[in-house]
This record gives structure tokens, sequence and C-alpha cells, in this order.
């Protein structure tokens, strides 16, 4: 289990002025700023959940992730990893972990593969039985064998990434952090990644903490998802529940031959902003967009058949991407929509 | 033990690193070398030009193997683990030695023992049999005593200990400020200055060599060195080899401590 309480990270950094003269007056003048990166987030995570770490670019999520790993110390607040404080017994806990971050890797650049995995080995003391065992895991998810004796330096970005996510599980950890670990991968790739996390959450019952961008990763993988903004959480639960709250519009795009010949909100007698119908002359295409908590597909095609000649109907959920995308441009009291 | 055997793979690492390096070592290897010589030229002149036999404390034919047991024992001794921690910290990749069970500091000094044990059979072994042959046939002094190189061995060890416990100590700077580049540049000329590298300490007066005696600098490369020459005899040898214990000791727990207060305040850049 992972108790976050009340954890702030706060960076000081000298400030910095523009240009030589800049440079000079900083010389002189220790002003600091200040930079609150993570402010009084909490969340309790149990055993075997796979929890989508989600939030805008310089939201916080990379920091938490490193507070939790024991790398960086919350300026306040507390943090229990299986009842360890990650920070204070760095060690202890990182034994019992596995860490991914997209954007470095862990591997040894120079060395092939294979001795990168051998050094892992030894480093967290797997007994040989468990690793042969282990790596015949690993090469069947991530088909690692590909290029176990290419250096490093040579793997292009899937395969390192692959790689990388082998080496975080080598000694079977109870507890993987990933953060992006999906970033710039094809589809393909991108879908091995998942289905091995998948895999390893169900026959292992680790416990999977992602940070990622791709709303992908989180309909697949996420069974919950916390969205931070600004350092702060402004959401915990599940996809599903963000859909509906957040999520309550529709939309349906019909092929028309004419424009509508009235307003469809006045034939379905609810408010205008209830129902909103555009027209699009050009493609011949209108769109709607209506609370599906007000109306209904069925109520909507009536009455569009009423005002107008339909001949193809698109019936287009909102999804997690586009609800996410109004949540970070305008915050979560609004994207409430 | 067992403890200290995953640091194994660091050395073993280190080494392979440093083989598959050979071009740029070898270039290393002649502009160092050329170092030393231009040195022992200098140093024939000022004997040359000198009315006593004797300078320092050093007759000409020693001051010839001290220049080049300087060399064969920097090799092994002046191995400059803060470059790793400072590009660790400018490129953010110590988080990534910080997310594995094991420390940092220890990773480091086992990486820094490969590095020593490739530059002691290249080119330490080859300059210093070179350097025994010379001093048997030219300069008639005879090899150099089991019992002198046992010593200086041990000595050596206890030298890169210092150097890189100290190293270690300076690296840490790169925690507070990201960029030591420049400070690096100030300690590798300081250092070649204090340790008897560029000129043996027995030159300096008395009072200097009194402050140097307080400072960890001259058991990283003179003590050694001046073991072998066989400078040092019965209680002033056994001094000597205490200090070099001390200077471990201190600078083991001095990084210990650093190393606490900075992972408190450890800023990871990147991600
Ligand atoms: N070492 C540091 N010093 C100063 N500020 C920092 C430092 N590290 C992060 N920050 C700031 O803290 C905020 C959060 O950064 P963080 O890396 O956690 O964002 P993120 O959510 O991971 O973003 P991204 O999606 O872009 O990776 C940013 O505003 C960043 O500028
Ligand atoms: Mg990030």
């Amino acid at each position: 289990m992972i108790e976050v309480k009340h954890i702030r990270k706060e960076f000081v950094t000298p400030k910095k002025y523009p240009g030589l003269k800049g440079a000079i007056k900083g010389l002189f003048r220790r002003e600091k700023v200040r930079k609150v990166a993570v402010d009084d987030i909490s969340f309790t995570i149990e055993d075997g959940e796979i929890v989508g770490y989600i939030g805008s670019n310089g939201a916080g999520k990379s920091t938490t992730i490193k507070m939790m790993t024991g790398i960086l110390r919350p300026t306040s607040g507390e943090i229990l990893v299986n009842g360890i404080d990650p920070a204070k017994n760095r060690k202890e806990n990182a034994a019992k972990i596995g860490v991914v971050f997209g954007q470095r890797t862990q591997l040894w650049w120079d060395l092939p593969l294979s001795e990168s995995f051998t050094i892992l080995r030894e480093i967290y003391d797997v007994p040989r039985e468990d690793y042969e065992s282990r790596m015949a895991f690993l090469n069947e998810v991530l088909g690692l064998q590909e290029f176990f004796d290419s250096p490093v330096r040579t793997l292009s970005l899937g395969q390192r990434m692959r790689a990388d996510l082998g080496a975080a599980l080598l000694h079977n950890p109870k507890v993987l952090y990933l953060d992006e670990p999906t970033i710039g991968l094809d589809i393909v790739v991108k879908d091995n990644i998942r289905k091995a996390i998948r895999r390893i959450n169900r026959e292992h019952n680790t416990t999977v903490i992602l940070t990622t961008h791709d709303m992908g990763d989180i309909e697949e993988l996420c069974s919950r998802i916390i969205i931070i903004d600004e350092g702060r959480k402004i959401y915990d639960g599940t996809p599903e529940h963000l859909r509906d709250t957040y999520g309550s519009h529709r939309m349906v795009r019909a092929e028309v031959s004419r424009p509508l010949s009235g307003d469809l909100w006045a034939l379905l007698q609810v408010e205008p902003q209830a129902c909103i119908a555009d027209y699009d002359p050009q493609r011949k295409l209108v769109e709607i967009r209506f609370d599906k908590n007000r109306l209904h597909v069925p109520q909507i095609l009536h009455g569009l058949m009423q005002l107008t000649e339909v001949s193809d109907v698109h019936i287009i959920e909102t999804d997690l991407a586009e609800i996410v995308k109004q949540i970070y441009t305008h915050g979560a009291s609004e994207g409430r929509a | 033990m067992k403890g200290l055997r995953i640091y194994l793979p660091f050395t073993v690492n280190e080494i392979k690193r440093q083989m598959s390096y050979k071009g740029a070592f070898y270039l290393f290897i002649l502009i160092s070398t050329f170092g030393s010589f231009v040195s022992y030229f200098l140093w024939s002149a000022i004997y040359g030009s000198s009315p006593q036999a004797v300078l320092g404390g050093l007759s000409r034919s020693e001051m010839t193997v001290y220049i080049f047991m300087v060399y064969v024992t920097s090799a092994i001794v002046n191995i400059s683990i803060s470059d790793w921690v400072s590009e660790d910290v400018v490129k953010g990749t110590v988080a990534m030695q910080l997310i594995k069970p094991m420390d940092y500091r220890l990773s480091l000094i086992a990486r820094a023992t490969g590095v020593m044990a490739y530059q002691f059979v290249l080119p330490s072994v080859f300059i210093w049999i070179g350097l025994e042959v010379y001093k048997y046939f030219v300069l008639g002094l005879g090899f150099t005593a089991l019992a002198n190189i046992g010593l200086y061995l041990l000595s050596s060890l206890m030298s890169f200990l210092i150097f890189v416990l100290f190293d270690f100590c300076v690296g840490m700077i790169a925690f507070f400020t990201n960029y030591i580049f420049g400070l690096l540049m100030v300690k590798e000329a300081l250092l070649s200055f204090l340790t008897g590298q560029l000129i043996p300490l027995s030159f300096f007066p008395a009072a200097v060599q009194r402050i140097f005696d307080f400072l960890p600098f001259s058991s990283m490369i003179y003590t050694p060195v001046m073991i072998y020459l066989g400078k040092y005899r019965g209680g002033e040898l056994a001094w000597v080899l205490l200090r070099q214990l001390i200077w471990v000791l201190l600078l083991y727990g001095l990084g210990s401590l650093i190393w606490r207060r900075v992972t408190k305040r450890l800023v990871v850049l990147g991600g």
C-alpha cells in the first residue's frame, strides 16, 4: 500500500536576470525564486492497482514520482510505501520497486543489453533460478531476445523502452513507477508495452503508477486516474466517473441534403444550450452537441429527420482526451460543462 | 563482504569501457609521458647548473625516479570521480543511480577501481619496469627492495582511497551549483602543486611543509613515492602510513556527512 499524505515540494532557485548585465547583477544579488511544484497532495494506492497520474506539462507529475521513488525529499508531508519512507530508507525501498523514466535509461549505454541485465541481477541480488525464469517471462512479453546482444546505444527508442521496462521488472518489484513509458513510441510498440504492463499487474499483483500524456494508456490500463494541475490534485477516481461527470456532452454528426428548416431545441422543447446544432454548408454536415443526461440519441434523430433529409449519421462519444483537454485548459470547475 | 559484491560489476564494466576507448587512451599516455620527459629534462638542467649534488633531499638519480614514479602513481591514484558526479548531476542521470538499491559513493569508487586496475597495467607497470631497468643499468642504483615495493603498493592503495574520497566531496559541490567545470580545472591545477606532482614537497620551506602535514594532499602522491625511494624509516614510516589511514577515515566520514546533507536538499534535473 502506498500512502501519500499532504506532500509538498518547493524548488528554490537563484533568480536569473536576462543578458550579460543581468548575469553580473545575479552575482551580487541573491534573490531566490520559489516554485511550488507539488502542493498538498494526498492519496492512497492499494496493492495491485494501476493508477494513471496525469496533468499538463509542468503540473508536477515527475516531481511526485521522484518523491515516491525516494530520490527527492518532500519539503513537507509524508510518503509511506509499504510502511517505508522512501527518501529516508532509499536503499531498502529501492530494492522493492521498479522505475522507468521514459526520457532516460537506467541501462549501461556502452554495454550490450545482456550485460546490463547481468549487472542488475547482481545489484538486486536475484537468485540464478529466479533470474532464468524471469528472463524467459520478460523475453516472452517484451521480446528482448531480438536485441539482447546489441549495445544499448544502438537500440531504437522502442527497443530501449522495452529493455528499460524489462530492467525495472527483473527483480519482481512490488511497485512499478512509470514516468511516460510510452513517450515517442509507435502504436504497435505502445500496444506491446501496455500488454506487458497489464500481464505483470495481473500475474504478480504489481502495483503500477504511471504518468502519461497518452489517453490511450489510461483507457487501456487504468482503473483509476489522478489528475493534477499546477501541483494540486483536482480529480481522483475512475475514468468512467470522470467521463460521466465532465463529459456529459455527446455529439451526433449527420450528413444532410439541406439546412435545418427550424430550431431543433425548440422542437425538442429544451433550452437552446442543451442542444446546439451547427450547419456546415460546404460539407453539408450538421453537428449537434447535446447533454446526454437530458436528451437521448433517438430523440435527436427523430427531431432531425423532421427538419431535414438525413443520408448518414455518426454518434460521437466525448473521449477522455477531449475531457482532459478541457480540464487542462479551463481547470476542473469549468471542465464540468 | 556480500554487501560489497554488488559493486563488482561496476568495476568490471569500467575496465571494459576503458578497453573500448583504446585510441583516445594511447594519445593520453603519449601526452602525459611527454610531460614527464619535459619535467625530466628540466630537472636535469637544474641539477646540471647547481653546485650541490643533492637538492631538496634528492640526488639527481633519485629525482629521475621521483619524476617517473609520480607518473606511475598518479595514473593509479588520480581518478577524477567528481567528473562523473558532475555529469550525473547535469544530465540528471543521478536519478537512475538513486533508484537502485546501492550506495552512490561506493558505486563511484567501484568504477574508479576499474579505472585504477586498467591504468595499473596500462601504462603504470610498463613505465615502472622501464624505470627499474634504467635505474639498474644506467643509473647503477640496483633494483628497489621488495619491502619498499610492498609498502609502496600499500601506501598507493590508501592514496587512491584518499583521492577518491576527497574527490567525492568536491563532486558534491555540483549538487549545489549544478555546474562545476571551472572548479574542476582549479582543482586539477591546485592538486598538481599540493600533491608534489610538479615539485617534490621537500623543496618547500619548512613552514610550508608543516602546513602540508595537516592537509590530505601530500598523502595522495608524495608519500607513496617517497616510500618507494626509501626516504622514510622506522617510526617516521609508520607515522606517514598511519596518517594516510587517518585521512581515509576522516574523508570517508566527511563524505558521508555531506552526502546526508545533499540528499536532504537534492535536486534532480529534468523529466
Ligand atoms: N529542479 C528543479 N528546479 C526548479 N524547478 C523545478 C525543478 N524540477 C521541476 N521544477 C518545476 O516544477 C514543476 C513541475 O515539474 P515536473 O517535472 O514535475 O512536471 P511534469 O508534470 O512531470 O511535466 P511534464 O509532463 O512536462 O513532464 C515545473 O514547473 C518545473 O519547472
Ligand atoms: Mg514529467
